[in-house]
């Protein structure tokens, strides 16, 4: 090998690495471009509301105390639902939302960290104690929806699941509260 | 107890063997090797990550798009 080919080769090598490096750098600025664009044009954004809530007394009064659980409609129509997720169930165990219309999912914890999702959905979040996680999300299809614990709570987390119960247009009634509940069948 | 790792003169040698010998390399063999090895490895790692990301790009399109906004 003559004297003048190693340095050649090395010349080669950062050659190669630097196109490499910019391929790479093109894929990372594509996958960020489609990401931005999905964000702007469609609303799909990673979950980020960052809300403080006492874990110890959120069950004596408001919000997330028991009797506003579940799915209301506010006056002015927006559907907001509020769950309690415990070891090792959902509070309540089935919401009912509706079908194409802008609903406000509000999650809170008063024990260990919990996560969920909804099958069929994008919605997935923690919910961590001290916090209430929320999701905005709108519902395409109608039928019940499998929402487990996604975050290990403890020995009986593989029990911990809830049913979310999509309703057409026409089941979804609230009472005259404002509550709505899962239809019985 | 392990033995004394003492190589005696009348152990023989690995080179003693022709198959654990390696083979005379040609230093221009070498080099015209060393000129190809680099491509190869750039297409494989450029297919291995076409493919990821149109993996990637079929899931975002197919699925992720089709459940619907959430933020």
């Amino acid at each position: 090998m003559s004297e003048r080919q190693p340095e050649m080769h090395e010349r080669r090598i950062l050659g190669t690495e630097l196109l490499w490096a910019f391929g790479v750098g093109v894929l990372i600025a594509a996958t960020l471009s489609v990401i931005v664009f999905t964000a702007l044009t469609m609303g799909i954004n990673p979950p980020s509301n960052v809300e403080r809530v006492d874990p110890k007394a959120r069950h004596l009064s408001g919000e997330f105390a028991e009797h506003n659980l579940g799915t209301s409609v506010a006056a002015d129509g927006s559907v907001t639902t509020r769950v309690i997720a415990t070891q090792f169930m959902f509070v309540p165990r089935c919401i009912a939302v509706p079908q194409g219309r802008p609903v406000t999912l509000r999650f809170a914890a008063p024990d260990v960290i919990h996560g969920i999702l909804i099958t069929g959905t994008n919605v997935n979040t923690m919910v961590v104690p001290g916090f209430v996680a929320q999701v905005h999300t709108q519902f395409t299809r109608s039928g019940d929806l499998l929402m487990p614990c996604h975050e290990y709570c403890g020995l009986g987390h593989s029990e911990m699941w809830a049913t979310v119960q999509v309703l057409p247009e026409g089941a979804f009634r609230p009472d005259r509260n404002g509550r709505v509940s899962c239809a019985q069948r | 107890m392990p033995r004394d790792p003492v190589i005696h003169s009348s152990q023989p040698s690995a080179a003693d063997s022709p198959f654990d010998v390696a083979d005379e390399v040609d230093d221009a063999a070498l080099a015209a090797v060393m000129r190809r090895v680099p491509l190869g490895a750039g297409v494989l790692a450029g297919a291995a990550v076409a493919l990821l990301v149109l993996g990637y790009l079929l899931i975002y399109a197919l699925v992720f798009i089709p459940r619907g906004t959430v933020g």
